[in-house]
């Protein structure tokens, strides 16, 4: 479980979220949905860590991120894998080595073990027979995959994702929604998904936070979602045709 | 411009200190240490050669022609070509043309691994991110340099023999006395020490530039740009404070 109390933070003066009060919760794909520019990405590097909040809390189980030390926070780290937007595999290492890279650092396990662990996470996302291949030699929802991957190598508690689908045909995006779904469940993890893809919001969308302008408007799930009164929501939701038939009974 | 300054040299420093951290694994250090000095120092073997090899025979002809005075014994051109080569050219000029091919290859690698999020995935794992990519490069390049700088030293005076040799503008045996006139072995401990200190500037400065580089292509450009000037200059201001200071 993650909890986010009352979290501010700007740039430069000018505020970027707006006392964001959220719960995540284990087993469950929680979606941060906005459009751009809403403070979705800022929300998501200071749950990792890579953002210090101006004020508020966000808390990993009973442990707040704002009281831990350095070493406290570098154990979190460990168990949390992330799949940034354009994936981040390392261009220096093939296939194998970006999912036993985690292994190395964190693991005494040997070389072997390290291998049997890479080929059974790279099993789990369906990439069999490219361990060799380095990331510039993959199209774009197979790195998606090696990524997820690679989060998933040291069997982390949590688990985010920034815009998984982006630059994604409709087919793998779906192929990728599914798969972060199966994990999630599997692995009993808190996945948290950064995203504005309507087509990912109803298919896994099991929490949803919908955030404008820095605020956070409104919170459901993909059932709730096509019948709500926020009218901000019911613009985003509109951007999208196939949603915008559904609420308009077409 | 100052304050700019200041804050650009306190970053420097904090960026070494996160540098020079114990490694996480000393084995996967060991191995980057190899990939590093095989991408940095080896790979400049033939271009340090090459270059050493015709400015050597460059300067044989210069200072031939500059001597053609009859009371200068001829021996001389060997041993001004000599102490050129190992004071100057084989560590400032060397680590000049290096600054150019490493300062750019590390400032424009760590920089497009900072804005694909590559360095950013490292940190998040909990890897220390400027120790993992940089300190290999620092210490092989600080470390393994002087064996470039030889190395030109012995090619320099290789390529002065060879134009000596094929043009007899010297007699040869005059080239190789003055070759071995008035060693000062301390000479030679003084410019290994100049090249180690400049590519350990070209190997931080260039990595400096490409760990904070931001703002998509053009940013990394603008860091490898900026990683190649600001060693340049530097490595001329410290080879005056240097020289000043070990041979004065």
């Amino acid at each position: 479980m993650i909890k986010v109390e009352n979290l501010y933070k700007g740039f430069d003066g000018v505020p970027v979220l707006k006392g964001i009060n959220v719960e995540y919760e284990p087993g469950k794909c929680n979606m941060i949905i906005g459009a751009s520019g809403s403070g979705k990405t800022v929300l998501l590097k200071n749950l990792i860590g890579l953002l210090e909040p101006d004020s508020g809390d966000i808390s990993y189980g009973d442990r707040k991120l704002s009281s831990m030390s350095e070493k406290e926070k570098r154990m979190l780290r460990k168990d949390i894998g992330i799949l940034f937007q354009g994936s981040a595999l390392f261009d220096f290492a093939t296939v194998i080595e970006n999912v036993m890279f985690p292994m190395e650092f964190f693991t005494d396990w040997s070389y072997a073990q390290r291998k049997e662990r890479a080929q059974f996470c790279l099993e789990k996302v369906n990439v069999i027979g490219s361990d060799a291949k380095f990331p510039n030699e993959l199209s774009g929802g197979m790195q998606k995959r090696v990524g997820i991957a690679r989060a998933i190598a040291l069997n982390p508690s949590y688990l985010f994702c920034d815009e998984p689908n982006s630059g994604l045909d409709p087919y793998t995006s779906i192929l990728i929604d599914e798969l972060i779904s199966n994990i999630t469940q599997e692995f009993n993890m808190t996945t948290v998904v950064n995203t504005h893809d309507m087509n990912s919001i109803l298919e896994i969308g099991d929490k949803i936070a919908f955030m404008y302008k820095g605020s956070l408007l409104w919170q459901g799930d993909k059932n709730t979602i096509l019948h709500t009164d926020c009218a901000e929501l019911r613009e985003f939701i509109c951007a999208n045709t196939l949603a915008r038939n559904i609420i308009e009974g077409r | 411009m100052l304050k700019k300054m200041f804050i650009a040299v306190g970053r420097y420093i904090l960026f070494l200190k996160m540098v020079f951290r114990r490694p996480d694994r000393w084995r996967i250090f060991w191995r980057q240490f190899i990939n590093e000095a095989d991408k940095l120092i080896i790979s400049s073997v033939l271009l340090v050669g090459v270059i050493s090899l015709f400015i050597g025979g460059v300067l044989v002809i210069q200072t031939a022609s500059n001597l053609e005075n009859p009371l200068i014994d001829k021996m001389y051109v060997g041993y001004m070509v000599r102490e050129s080569l190992i004071l100057e050219f084989c560590s400032t000029m060397i680590a000049l043309i290096l600054a150019g091919k490493m300062g750019s290859n590390i400032a424009s690698e760590i920089g497009s691994m900072r804005i694909t999020e590559q360095i950013d995935a490292m940190d998040m794992m909990g890897v220390n991110s400027a120790g993992f990519l940089v300190l290999p490069k620092i210490v092989a390049s600080t470390l393994l340099s002087p064996l470039l700088m030889l190395l030109s030293l012995a090619l320099g005076v290789l390529g002065g023999y060879l134009v000596v040799e094929f043009t007899q503008i010297i007699p040869t045996a005059s080239y190789i006395t003055g070759i071995k006139a008035f060693y000062n072995g301390f000479y030679v401990w003084y410019s290994c020490f100049k090249m180690s200190l400049f590519c350990f500037m070209i190997a931080s400065i260039a990595a400096y530039n490409g760990y904070y580089a931001k703002g998509g292509s053009l940013g990394v450009g603008k860091s490898s740009t900026q990683a190649i000037v600001t060693t340049s200059i530097l490595i001329l201001l410290a080879d005056l404070i240097v020289t000043q200071l070990m041979l004065y």
